[in-house]
């Protein structure tokens, strides 16, 4: 039987907004087993990205709940949110976010702000994994977009986590580099790793184990393979 | 780099990130940094200029002499104006018995006893003064007032040193004492041309009064003008200290006086505040710009698990290493201004300007923290704002 890594339970959220409020979520329940490799599909606007950053304890919902394995994310103190997310969660951004004064490799150890939950990865291969290594010395505007978002995603796993959440990883790649950054995706679920991904493409249906789609804040479909 | 220690067991030390950060954003840092030195060389040009004017006013002022004469209460003052002293006395102890009076140097300081009277000298008559200790302000470390002459010198004024053809290091006898000729004082076009200055004790000798004086010369410290009515005040207190006794004001001089402390004064009230806040502006404004830029950034640490006080500290961090860089450029800036502009702004006490390095630690201590307050707001309101917002790819 599956083992659940985390759930949420009527999650809600509105933004503020001119006339108005944006329902972002609406209601929205959700388990997610270790091991699965989740791809969160819909259109600009549908919220997905909200219940990602909400997945990930970034982004308090107005109703619901978030729970990881006995915690309650939003009912514990800030700092041991942030110790939660140092620990078990990986993030990689459409936008690569890395920051831009650090060389590669910092960026990369940038990730491991607390001790990890399992032992972290060694960097080098990690780079080398990610065919990084002539460029650790490489501020991130010296690089292309596929290997600024190779970078970013050596620093989500750089510490082992439990769960990588991936907002559009591929939206600003081509396709090969899109190809390798969900190959490794699906390297990491292979060693026992969670992956939630959010996408409005197609290209990862093959790797998915399970997709969503959104539409107006609420889950709409969902197919297992 | 070390794995397995977090980013804290790599090069990534808070200094570290900080400094390349510096680095990236360095027209950022540039122009804070730049902010901060000028304000810091405002005050410290201020502070040293400041203490100049008071040193040359102190000395201008030496040079004209108290404007406080304190007289017995009983002098005939027809006397007192027609001679230029009084024909009363009182015991040489009546100065320190002012001196003593708790919270006297107020309103009154550099108290020095003096003992007047008309001698006879070459066949004409001069005015003999003799200067006891200056008492000063026990809480100040400033070099009494008005002449120090030992017993046995004098100083002569112009008149009195051209009717006896001496210079100094001669000497003469006045009632039977020999005195040496210390000082031949320039031609005023007072009656200090008619003087002779000597000790307390010669003056005394001279004219036969031991141990008594027939005034105190002081300075008064309210500093204020004709038009503030200082005399009633002065007056107030010496009814209450020293009820034997009555004060007169040079209001010439005290008005000088006065207006030269107002306007150094008046000049440091409208100068410092707009060195704050032109340098607390200038950095916030900047460190403001400077979070915006880094608003991904900050919630990109956020994402990666980092704590509000790690985020605070990269933030305010900055602000306390530019204020050091601010304070010591600053200081070295303002200390050259000043040393540059002393010799045209103070002909006599130009050469006692000098670095001062109580101001260097000063500004050490008191700019980084001063940029921390300015950049705190900024700050703040980064740490507070929604991390999400400024991730999220829709």
């Amino acid at each position: 039987m599956a083992q659940s890594l985390m759930s949420c339970t009527g999650l809600s959220r509105a933004f503020p907004a001119p006339g108005g409020s944006i329902q972002a979520l609406d209601e929205v329940s959700l388990r997610v087993e270790r091991g699965e490799f989740v791809v969160i599909k819909g259109p600009s606007g549908c919220g997905k990205s909200t219940l990602l950053l909400t997945l990930g304890g970034m982004q308090r919902p107005t109703r619901g709940s978030v729970v990881f394995g006995d915690a309650e994310l939003y009912g514990l103190p800030a700092t041991e949110r942030n110790r939660w997310r140092a620990r078990e969660v990986g993030f990689v951004f459409q936008l690569f976010h890395l920051i831009p004064y650090l060389s590669v490799r910092d960026n990369v150890a940038a990730g491991l702000a607390e001790s990890p939950s399992k032992t972290p990865r060694s960097i080098d291969d990690l780079l080398d994994s990610l065919k990084l290594s002539d460029r650790a010395r490489s501020l991130p505007n010296m690089l292309s977009a596929g290997e600024r978002q190779r970078a970013a995603l050596a620093r989500a796993l750089v510490k082992n986590p439990s769960l990588i959440l991936a907002d559009e990883p591929t939206g600003n790649l081509d396709p090969t580099n899109a190809a390798i950054v969900f190959e490794k995706l699906s390297a990491f679920r292979e060693t026992g790793g969670t992956v939630v991904v959010v996408t409005h493409g197609h290209d990862t249906t093959p790797h998915a184990s399970r997709t969503l789609e959104m539409e107006q804040g609420r889950i709409v479909r969902q197919s297992t393979r | 780099m070390v794995v397995g220690q977090g980013w804290k067991g790599s090069r990534m030390t808070l200094l570290s990130l900080i400094l390349r950060e510096w680095r990236h954003h360095w027209i950022n840092a540039l122009l804070s940094t730049v902010g901060l030195t000028i304000a810091v060389a405002l005050l410290v040009a201020l502070r040293m200029t400041t203490g100049a004017a008071e040193r040359e006013t102190r000395r201008v002022m030496r040079d004209l002499g108290f404007n406080l004469r304190i007289i017995p209460k009983t002098t005939d003052m027809d006397y007192f104006w027609t001679h230029g002293f009084s024909d009363q006395t009182m015991p040489e102890s009546t100065v320190r018995t002012l001196a003593d009076q708790s919270g006297i140097f107020v309103t009154f300081n550099h108290l020095t006893p003096a003992l007047e009277g008309r001698v006879a000298l070459a066949g004409a008559s001069a005015i003999l003064t003799g200067l006891g200790e200056t008492i000063v302000s026990p809480h100040e470390g400033r070099q009494p007032m008005g002449f120090r002459i030992k017993p046995g010198e004098a100083f002569l004024g112009h008149s009195v040193a051209q009717r006896l053809q001496v210079k100094k290091g001669d000497t003469f006898e006045l009632a039977g004492k020999k005195l040496r000729v210390e000082k031949a004082l320039s031609e005023s076009g007072t009656d200090e041309d008619l003087r002779i200055f000597t000790s307390l004790r010669d003056a005394q000798a001279v004219l036969q009064s031991p141990h008594r004086i027939n005034e105190i010369k002081a300075i008064d410290c309210l500093c204020l003008t004709a038009d503030q009515d200082p005399l009633s005040k002065l007056r107030q207190v010496i009814e209450t200290a020293l009820p034997e006794a009555k004060v007169l004001q040079l209001r010439t001089l005290a008005d000088a006086r006065a207006r030269q402390r107002q306007m150094a004064e008046k000049m440091a009230a409208y100068a410092t505040p707009l060195a704050l806040g032109f340098g607390g502006t200038w950095v916030g404004l900047l460190a403001w710009l400077n979070v915006r830029e880094r608003r991904a950034e900050i919630g990109l640490w956020r994402a990666l698990g980092h704590g509000s006080g790690r985020l605070a500290g990269l933030l305010l961090g900055k602000a306390v290493l530019l204020g050091l860089l601010g304070a010591a450029a600053g200081f070295a800036l303002g200390t050259g201004l000043a040393l540059a502009a002393g010799p045209s702004l103070f002909q006599v006490t130009a050469k006692s300007l000098q670095a001062d390095p109580q101001l260097l630690w000063k500004a050490l201590a008191w700019t980084p923290l001063f940029a921390a307050i300015a950049s705190l707001p900024p700050a703040l309101k980064a740490l507070a704002d929604d991390p999400a917002l400024s991730l999220r790819a829709d």
